[in-house]
């Protein structure tokens, strides 16, 4: 994984004092509230319902045990003893003191860990695939891009006073697993024409109350003029977006508005004119950086391993864990063991400080130091041996990290909502849990098969509803907390919104009411069509008629 | 970047004036002011980097409100000087301009860019990032990290074949087997080293083990007697150890040592990766204490220089050698009464050999 050097250690250390000396000028009076909210945001310091809440980056989901066990440490010392982990792989600290922030951002900075452009309209912390390095359809780690795209916006001059946030995410396979075209720029490595490296550009996607899915702007951006197309695309959004309604200032707005046509002639004209040579990516620069990307020190092992075959035939609770949470690795004899942050009635994300402690020793010891952060809010041990599985399953069951429910139904992705954030109009965590004990039968799960549920408290969707192929968004109805439902939105390279299936229910009709639909699915589907297939055949009314079956009759 | 506190003349445009209007007035104009209606309205940087993108050589002013914060924005963006509001304090302008030292994205007229800075020394870039990234990990990673073929490292070990050698040698075994190993035939070790560089060459199976020996020419016109290393043991380190080397490595870029912090006070800051004259210096076991050393030896079952059970347990040349008693430091037994305390090889972080 990438490694400070020099310049990278002294840029945090400078921010934290440009920010120490911003909130001294805040408290003098110097600064208005209204001139410091947009500085504070962009070092990750938020103002929730109850307190201050701290996000702190995790750059494209790459985390060391190092770096884990310094978050435990500040979940320990400086919050409630937890973190939660967001579908942007950030990590969020729920009660932060302010007074504790710079201590907090200098043992942050120590293992080079930052809260920079976390928040605020500004370029976000770029998102990848979690398996990259890992994923056998891999044309290239995107990792490496990710570190230069990091760089390259971090405390960027021109583009920290957006019209609104910009989230970039990178994949580097043709399956999307890092929901790029939910993105305001969603890059895919492809090889161009001479075979290099270039980038399938999508742009103006994002959720909120205007979901958009992302469209192709260009089919192949060579790796060289990458920062020259997006500093183009960031310019064209900058000089052109709206900036007289915050609903409306992401660049989904803007490309939906003049059409995704006269937006790539804009870009196009601002490439033409902007000095392409600077922004080149030196090829030792380039390769200076892939470098820490290389592949940790495999051992040359058999691509199968009795221990774990073994293991698997003689504990039934172990190998449904393998089937759910185990994923192929391009390296033989190797896999990737997915933690799950799901437990049954748990919310959805969040980790104690003792859990960060046990992965991080588990990577220590099993994965090369290595821990990934992914979208779906779980963490992942990327490089484990097969004949190794058993013993770390073992330590994350004692931990209560070992549910096997990776990509299945009770794998929720929700937000933090009413029990947290000022914005929201329901509750999404409990929700999350009443959903998660219907569903809880293990059995049952492995029958559904994948089903990604997501829950957003309010519109601004940070739970991805729109993109679930099961949405819950909490509504406001007359004061009380109200749930509608979304089938058949996708994340993924097919991704889609969700369809609203009708009118909203109150929270305890949620869970049976989704259950009904997963019944419906069982009834209906075709020898192994996944959910998300029945729904792309048959449409949302199956469901719809599921949903609302109890409640119509009652009616 | 200037601070201004008087109210400027010339033209003066909202940053909300259409980019085309701007560039026409920059055409007509050597000065524009452009004006920032909201600090959070951040088209004026982006103005700015187009005007200067397409060589506008005038000179561009922002006013309006703007935040100190904003200073390197502006200054990196393009901007010349800020109109200060009225009564406004010019500090924080300044402090906020100098915050950074260093910036990533290239900019209008920016010359202190990371990229450009990382690449004046590649080795010492090399090397400062494989200690970051494997400083700390184990001896045979290592290896393994800088002997990965995609970084096409020219590299050889270095080994005296003394007291503590078969460590460094067994990993060497482990990674690479046939990596070129260097040893120092100075004409002056105990007939035991030779015993043993031969015993242990076999035993790891190390297949490219290279007998460097002193210029015969040299040797006959310096030290014709063979006793120089009394009279002048720097000479004679010379003659024997660092010229012959300096030969044997040349056209290797990189050199793997079995130095250790312990071993003496020079080297108690000892990095695995060092990078100085163009070459990229490893010592995987720069972290090891004398147990862990200790314990390698036995866990492996390796075989020990003959001359350890005798009470040597640092090696060089006979006549610089000796037994230590209990409580001497393990080098107190080289070059005994001399100040010397490294054979010159080590000053240009080159060799253990001594
Ligand atoms: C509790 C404090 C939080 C607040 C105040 C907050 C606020 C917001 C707002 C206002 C938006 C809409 C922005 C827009 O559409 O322009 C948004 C979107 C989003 N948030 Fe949050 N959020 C919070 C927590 C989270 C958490 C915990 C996650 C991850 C689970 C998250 C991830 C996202 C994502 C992924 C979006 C959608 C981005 C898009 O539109 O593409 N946020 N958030
Ligand atoms: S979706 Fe709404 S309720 Fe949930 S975290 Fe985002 S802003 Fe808050
Ligand atoms: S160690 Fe002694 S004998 Fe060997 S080369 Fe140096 S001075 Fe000469």
């Amino acid at each position: 994984m990438y490694r400070y050097d020099e310049f990278d250690a002294a840029l945090v250390r400078e921010r934290i004092a440009e920010f120490s000396d911003q909130v001294d000028r805040r408290s003098s009076g110097a600064l208005t509230e209204d001139e410091f909210k947009p500085l504070r945001l962009m070092n990750g310091v938020y103002l929730q319902l109850h307190a201050y809440m701290l996000r702190v980056a995790v750059p494209y989901g790459v985390i060391s045990s190092r770096q884990m066990r310094r978050l435990a440490h500040v979940a320990r010392t400086y919050d409630k003893g937890y973190g939660h982990f967001t579908t942007r792989t950030n990590i969020q600290f729920n009660w932060p003191a302010l007074q504790d922030l710079p201590a907090i951002l200098s043992d942050l900075a120590e293992v080079e860990m930052h809260a920079i452009q976390t928040s605020g309209n500004c370029i976000r912390n770029v998102t990848t695939d979690v398996f990259a390095g890992v994923a056998a359809d891999e044309i290239e780690d995107p990792r490496p891009w990710c570190e230069i795209v990091r760089q390259w916006s971090t405390i960027h001059p021109e583009f920290s006073f957006l019209p609104r946030k910009f989230k970039i995410a990178i994949v580097g396979a043709p399956k999307d697993r890092a929901a790029v075209r939910t993105h305001d720029v969603g890059l895919q490595i492809v090889r161009g024409e001479d075979g290099q490296t270039a980038f399938r550009v999508f742009v103006g996607g994002g959720q909120g109350r205007l979901p958009h899915i992302a469209q192709e702007i260009a089919p192949a951006v060579p790796g060289q003029s990458l920062l020259a197309y997006l500093t183009a695309i960031l310019r064209a959004y900058n000089l052109l977006g709206r900036r007289d309604n915050i609903h409306k200032a992401r660049i989904k707005i803007l490309v939906a508005a003049i059409g995704i046509d006269a937006f790539r002639d804009e870009v196009e004209r601002q490439f033409a004119i902007l000095r392409q040579e600077d922004l080149r990516i030196p090829d030792e620069e380039l390769a200076r950086i892939q470098a820490y990307f290389t592949p940790p020190p495999f051992a040359d092992l058999p691509a199968t391993s009795p221990a774990y075959d073994a293991a698997r035939r003689l504990n039934p609770e172990f190998a449904r864990f393998t089937r759910s949470n185990l994923r192929e690795h391009k390296q033989a004899g190797y896999g990737a063991v997915i933690v799950s942050l799901k437990p049954i009635g748990g919310v959805p994300g969040d980790i104690t400080a003792a859990q960060m402690d046990v992965v991080a020793d588990l990577a220590a010891r099993f994965s090369f130091h290595e821990v990934r952060a992914s979208y779906e809010q779980n963490l992942v041990l990327p490089h484990v041996r097969l004949e190794d599985v058993h013993a770390v399953w073992s330590r994350l069951r004692e931990a209560g990290l070992a549910t096997a429910n990776a990509d299945l139904a009770t794998d929720i992705i929700a937000c933090p909502g009413l029990d947290y954030c000022s914005l929201a109009n329901a509750r999404s965590i409990p929700v999350a849990q009443a959903l998660s004990h219907q569903l809880a039968d293990a059995a049952l799960l492995e029958k559904l098969g994948p089903v990604r549920i997501n829950i957003s408290g309010c519109i601004n969707a940070c739970g991805h509803h729109h993109v679930g192929h099961i949405g819950v968004l909490g509504v406001d109805r007359k004061g009380e907390e109200y749930y509608q439902i979304t089938v058949g939105g996708s994340p993924d390279e097919q991704a889609a919104l969700g369809e609203i299936v009708g009118r909203s229910l109150p929270a305890e009709e949620v869970a049976p009411a989704i259950a009904r639909a997963l019944d419906r699915y069982l009834e209906i589907r075709n020898d192994g069509e996944l959910f998300i297939d029945t729904v792309r055949r048959l449409g949302a009314d199956p469901f719809r008629t599921a949903i609302y079956e109890l409640t119509d009759a009652a009616a | 970047m200037q601070l201004l506190e008087q109210v400027q003349d010339g033209v003066r445009l909202s940053v909300s004036t259409p980019e085309e209007d701007v560039r026409a007035a920059a055409t007509a104009n050597d000065s524009l002011i452009l004006e920032f209606e909201a600090f959070r309205d951040g088209r004026g940087f982006s103005l700015a980097a187009v005007l200067r993108g397409l060589g506008y050589r005038g000179r561009l002013i922002a006013a309006g409100k703007v935040l100190p914060d904003q200073a390197r924005h502006l200054r990196r963006c393009g901007f010349d000087a800020v109109e200060l509001s009225p009564g406004a304090d010019p500090a924080p302008w300044r402090r906020m301009d100098q915050v950074f030292s260093a910036a990533y994205q290239p900019a209008s007229g920016d010359d202190r860019l990371v990229w450009r800075q990382r690449h004046t020394n590649p080795d010492a870039a090399l090397a400062a990032r494989l200690n970051a990234q494997w400083g700390q990990a184990a001896a045979e990673d290592l290896l393994r990290a800088v002997l990965d073929p995609a970084l096409e490292r020219k590299a050889a070990v270095i080994s005296s074949f003394g007291a503590e050698a078969a460590v460094l040698l067994h990993l060497i075994s482990r990674v690479r087997p046939d990596l070129p190993v260097v040893f120092l035939e100075t004409g002056q070790h105990f007939f035991q080293t030779l015993a043993y560089r031969r015993e242990l060459t076999e035993r790891l199976g190390l297949t490219d083990v290279r007998d460097i020996k002193p210029e015969a020419a040299a040797l006959s016109k310096a030290d014709p007697r063979g006793d120089l290393w009394r009279s002048a043991p720097d000479a004679c380190c010379t003659i024997r150890k660092v010229q012959p080397l300096a030969q044997a490595l040349a056209g290797f870029d990189t050199r793997i040592t079995g130095r250790k912090r312990y071993q003496n006070s020079h080297r108690a800051a000892l990095e695995p990766f060092e990078a100085a004259d163009g070459v990229l210096t490893v010592n995987p076991l720069a972290a090891w204490s004398a147990d862990q050393t200790e314990t390698w030896l036995r866990d492996h079952q390796l075989p020990r220089h003959p001359l350890v059970e005798q009470g040597y347990p640092s090696i060089g040349c006979w006549p610089c050698t000796r037994a230590v008693e209990t409580g001497e430091n393990a080098r107190d037994g080289r070059w005994a009464g001399q100040e010397k305390t490294e054979c010159g090889i080590h000053e240009r972080a080159l060799a253990p050999a001594c």
